[in-house]
């Protein structure tokens, strides 16, 4: 299969609870207190509880070694937390949805773009990953 | 839903002047870019916390499971975090850490972390700007072998919202 710019990478819908959130924040050690208690979410004018931007960025990740193969083919890997996933405290969660697409192709490197939205809003900005070929290069 | 870094900015707008700093701790400042801090503690990666992490990221790659895996790539936000321990603990810069957001991060991997690989990792200070009590702070962690090997380096930008009284 070629690669060029537009291929389809990958749509991975994940869904994100408060029980995620405190798995991620053991796992990741990152323990601010707005991924797990809604006062201290309030105190930074939040809506609620918001999920971790690296569990999101994590996530979204995702896409690319899944169609990659390798993760270690992963060059770079950047993102904007333009909009907080905030998650509520019930079984259900929220469902954040993963769009990749190749936006740019060289000699030894395939970029990849993910689209990363939580009900239909975007909720990073200019997530761009950067892979080594050939393991893109499929 | 609103966007709270909008919402930050419109209050910070209503503050015309920096926080007064408490204790006589002048708070951080663009005088802090290029502060830099001493390596974290060795951190040796492992099976165990290599599942904990591709768990709670739900994901299944086989690469990240058997007896010798490689790490997620986001695994460098866990020796990010043991180098964001030094900036919060910075008298001198007066940081709590339930008062920031995470507004960017970027990653760039020389190599892939595996199990049993021993690194520290080095936090820079790289920018500092002030916007009433919102301070908006730059850090990278370079992440490296003992030996000095780099093997990822994570870049962040945080906005830290100051307690106002």
């Amino acid at each position: 299969m070629s690669v060029e710019v537009g291929t389809s990478v990958g749509d991975l819908t994940v869904r994100m609870t408060r029980a995620q959130l405190v798995r991620y924040a053991g796992a990741s050690t990152d323990f601010n207190p707005i991924h797990w208690s809604d006062r201290a979410a309030a105190a930074l004018g939040l809506e609620g509880v918001i999920a971790h931007g690296m569990l999101t960025m994590g996530t979204a990740l995702r896409v690319v070694t899944d169609w990659a193969g390798d993760p270690a083919a992963v060059r770079s890997y950047s993102a904007r937390f333009t909009r907080p996933v905030v998650v509520p405290d019930d079984d259900t969660g929220v469902e954040v949805r993963c769009v990749g697409t190749v936006s740019a192709v060289s000699d030894d490197t395939v970029t990849v773009s993910v689209e990363v939205t939580c009900g239909g809003k975007k909720v990073l900005g200019a997530v761009t990953a950067e892979v080594a070929r050939p393991a893109a290069g499929r | 839903m609103t966007c709270p870094t909008s919402v930050r900015v419109a209050r910070a707008r209503l503050v015309l002047a920096p926080a007064p700093p408490l204790n006589g701790v002048v708070p951080i400042s663009p005088d802090h870019v290029g502060r830099t801090y001493p390596p974290t503690a060795p951190y040796t990666v492992s099976v165990a916390k290599i599942a904990e992490l591709a768990a709670a990221l739900q994901d299944p790659n086989p690469a990240y499971a058997g007896e010798t895996p490689i790490a997620p790539p986001t695994f460098a936000a866990v020796l990010g975090a043991a180098a964001w321990d030094a900036l919060f603990a910075d008298p001198d810069l007066d940081l709590a850490l339930r008062r920031v957001v995470h507004a960017d991060q970027a990653f760039t991997w020389y190599r892939p972390l595996r199990t049993g690989d021993t690194v520290t990792g080095v936090l820079t200070v790289d920018k500092v700007r002030c916007r009433g009590a919102m301070e908006i702070v730059g850090v990278t962690v370079r992440i490296g072998t003992l030996d000095g090997d780099p093997v990822v380096d994570s870049s962040s930008t945080f906005i830290h919202t100051r307690e106002t009284a």
